[in-house]
């Protein structure tokens, strides 16, 4: 009799917890993971809109063909948000209610993304690699901190890395910022303020505003205050003007630039002017010999898209859905939220097929990679020049 | 004798009521994703505040704004260092807040008594241009562009943490502004707005101080824009400058265009209709298109806005409300409407 009550107890109680752990997690089903990204699609970074979820497509349907992560697909739902914080809100509360995703990833820009995280904090939904390299992203003070994994290394850290290389190359140096005036600029100052007061000096500091494209007045306050070493915070059109119109004046300093100005275009746009140019990076090139770049070269060229395509930040979708993956394969087969924030907590020193320096995530850490490499334009063609620096 | 506001129809306002009441818990039978409708509800909800107030000064007394936006940001930001850092609670500051904003628009507003037409509009648009820089030079308060993280709102006691919540709270602000704003143009201060609309001469041949009427039109629409402002910044709960673009204004504009300008119910129903257009409709259009088309620029989005105002203006120059006042004669004269009317 004893045995028979035990029996039906333990049977209840195996019941109750099967249940319990069976409790379905939203946009995951025996075959299909579902995931929810949010890019500009026809706001101001509209040709980024295209090319990052297309590189990441590469590695979801290059890992869908292997079988999938626990026999699951990836699926990725995109929504356009045109970097306007309030539509990215009202994006993301479409994807988590109607679409049911099973977590955020990719979502493109600081302010949309500083817009998410009440949204994060109500749904207790992850927000995988945001595609932004603010310091703030994976600042511990700011609310719904730990629903967010950073990938990139900060723009202030880069800032900081870039002013001490500045006076390792020459003692004597004097640096220059040139910062754009919004979120990405108050980033940058953070990391000059820093490495300000580590070196006891003051770097001169002359500020554009988002989409100027005349530097003279800037270029010319360098030039007269005598900096040597010129660091551009800019994206893409800003570092090529910038170096032109240095050029124009006889003006010759070593050029430094934050990981945006890494794009080969600036390469090209630059062109002779643009020799020289030294520009941080928190992850190996996309033509580079590491394995995953050339994964990524490979399964590019089997899919056929238009090579224009291929660059910087297709590679930047690529290598960011491999920390997703690499993620949701720890998670293990019983996947929930919670159980994806355990597993990227669980990530340390882990470097994506040779792409990152070691991405690291702990309970308290969300911050990935604190490192980048410098990549000097030398002939026309992008090289790393170093190793991780820290 | 007849009281002030005899002529004016106070019947609607219970049925307003109700279906204001009624409409979320609708959603929430409908669909289960009835947050993210409410969401977007809300934004109608705090734009229709501040529609309503452009209304006034566009509308209403002629004066155009290009700067709207900067109001709202004004508001959102004041509420926010005043509520966070300053330590006033949220009810006194839905007080403080749009009184502050509207002691910026006697400023902006004094310019106004001087010009008048593209060249107001310019001013107001600099004035925009203005707003978002103040908020990235006093980085000690703002935090400059990197954005700003605000509070539930707090009342009596009663957090507003989620949107269901914050809807009755928005919603309760949206039926009095229509209300109050009703009256009082219906009142002495409507009436002299309406005249130096219509004619400035005119209305100062008959009495009207144009002087204290026009900076009494910019004063209480950017009240209203503040008090929008207050709604915003502590309902969506994170602020930044990328909030507040001059396209926000500008899309404040045809709000008021779209509804029928110059009577409330329009920037009313332009609000809500653009809101839904804007965050419902053509995403599902884009959706839909996208089963037969590949769109991988999706710029419909202008396309369409720019073709809504186009048409409106040239076929509708009343709005929305324009329609339904049609629609209503045409169902009081039923059957003897006379057909050129109505074409």
């Amino acid at each position: 009799m004893k045995i028979r009550n035990f029996l039906l107890l333990t049977f209840l109680v195996a019941l109750f917890l099967g249940c319990a752990g069976r409790e379905p997690t939203p946009g995951v089903t025996d075959s299909e993971i579902l995931i929810g990204n949010i890019q500009d699609l026809s706001g101001p970074m509209k040709e980024l809109g295209m090319a990052l979820p297309h590189g990441s497509n590469l590695y979801f349907n290059y890992i869908n063909g292997k079988g999938g992560i626990h026999g699951r697909k990836i699926k990725m739902v995109i929504e356009d948000h045109q970097y306007n914080p309030q539509k990215a809100v009202a994006s993301a509360k479409k994807l988590v209610e109607q679409d049911q995703v099973f977590c955020f990833y990719q979502v493109i820009g600081t302010s949309p993304c500083e817009a998410l995280r009440p949204t994060l904090e109500e749904y207790k939904i992850p927000l995988i690699a945001p595609a932004t390299q603010s310091g703030t992203m994976s600042d511990r003070s700011r609310r719904g901190w730990e629903y967010i994994f950073h990938t990139d290394t900060g723009y202030d850290k880069q800032a900081n890395i870039l002013v001490d290389y500045a006076y390792e190359q020459n003692g004597d140096a004097k640096v220059g910022v040139i910062y754009q005036d919004d979120d990405y600029g108050a980033n940058v100052l953070k990391g000059i303020a820093e490495a300000e007061k580590r070196h006891g000096v003051t770097v001169q500091k002359e500020a554009y505003q988002r989409g100027a494209t005349d530097f003279a007045g800037q270029v010319m306050n360098l030039l007269k205050g005598g900096a040597t070493h010129v660091i551009i915070g800019g994206v893409v059109r800003e570092p090529i003007i910038v170096m032109k119109t240095a050029a124009a004046m006889s003006y010759a300093p070593q050029f430094l630039g934050i990981s945006p100005t890494m794009d080969h275009r600036v390469v090209l746009g630059a062109g002779k002017e643009g020799e020289g140019f030294i520009a941080a990076n928190f992850a190996q090139l996309y033509n580079s010999d590491v394995e995953g770049a050339k994964l990524y070269r490979e399964l590019f060229e089997n899919s056929g898209t238009d090579p224009k395509v291929m660059g910087m930040y297709n590679f930047y979708g690529f290598m960011t859905a491999m920390v997703l993956v690499e993620g949701l394969e720890r998670a293990g087969k019983r996947l929930t939220r919670a159980g994806l924030i355990r597993a990227m907590e669980g990530i340390k020193d882990w470097d994506g097929k040779g792409v990152f320096p070691g991405i690291s995530y702990g309970p308290s850490d969300r911050a990935g990679t604190e490192s980048v490499v410098l990549v000097a334009t030398r002939g026309g063609i992008q090289q790393i020049i170093s190793d991780w620096i820290e | 004798m007849k009281s002030r506001y005899a002529d004016e129809n106070l019947s609607w306002i219970a049925p307003l009521v109700l279906l204001v009441i009624a409409i979320p818990f609708l959603i929430r039978g409908v669909t289960f994703s009835y947050k993210y409708y409410l969401y977007v509800l809300n934004i109608a909800g705090i734009y229709t505040i501040l529609a309503v107030g452009l209304d006034i000064l566009s509308g209403y007394t002629g004066l155009i704004s290009l700067g709207h936006a900067g109001f709202l940001a004004i508001g959102a930001y004041t509420s926010a260092v005043l509520v966070d850092q300053a330590g006033v609670p949220f009810g006194l500051s839905l007080i403080i807040t749009p009184i502050i904003t509207g002691l910026f628009g006697l400023v902006v507003g004094f310019p106004a008594l001087r010009i008048s037409g593209m060249y107001l509009g310019l001013t107001t648009m600099g004035f925009g241009f203005i707003a978002r820089r103040l908020i990235i030079a006093l980085r000690a308060w703002t935090e400059g562009s990197a954005g700003l993280e605000v509070s539930n709102p707090v009342l009596f006691g009663f957090e507003f943490a989620n949107d269901w919540t914050n809807y009755f709270l928005i919603f309760t602000f949206v039926v009095a502004v229509i209300v109050v704003a009703r009256r009082v143009m219906n009142s002495k201060i409507g009436r002299a707005f309406m005249a130096i609309r219509d004619s400035e001469r005119a209305a100062e041949a008959a009495g009207v101080n144009l002087t204290r009427y026009k900076l009494l039109a910019f004063f209480m629409s950017a009240v209203l824009a503040g008090l929008a402002g207050v709604l915003f910044a502590h309902t969506m709960r994170f602020i930044s400058t990328d909030h507040f673009d001059i396209l926000l204004s500008i899309y404040f504009i045809i709000m008021i265009l779209v509804g029928g300008a110059g009577s409330i119910y329009g920037a009313v129903l332009g609000s809500v209709f653009i809101v839904l257009l804007d965050f419902l409709l053509i995403p599902a259009f884009k959706d839909w298109m996208a089963l037969f088309v590949a769109i991988e620029v999706a710029d419909i989005q202008s396309l369409i806005f720019g073709l809504i105002m186009f048409l409106f203006i040239i076929f509708q120059p009343m709005g929305l409300y324009g329609v339904w006042l049609k629609i209503r004669i045409y169902w009081k004269l039923f059957p003897f409407n006379p057909k050129k009317r109505f074409t």
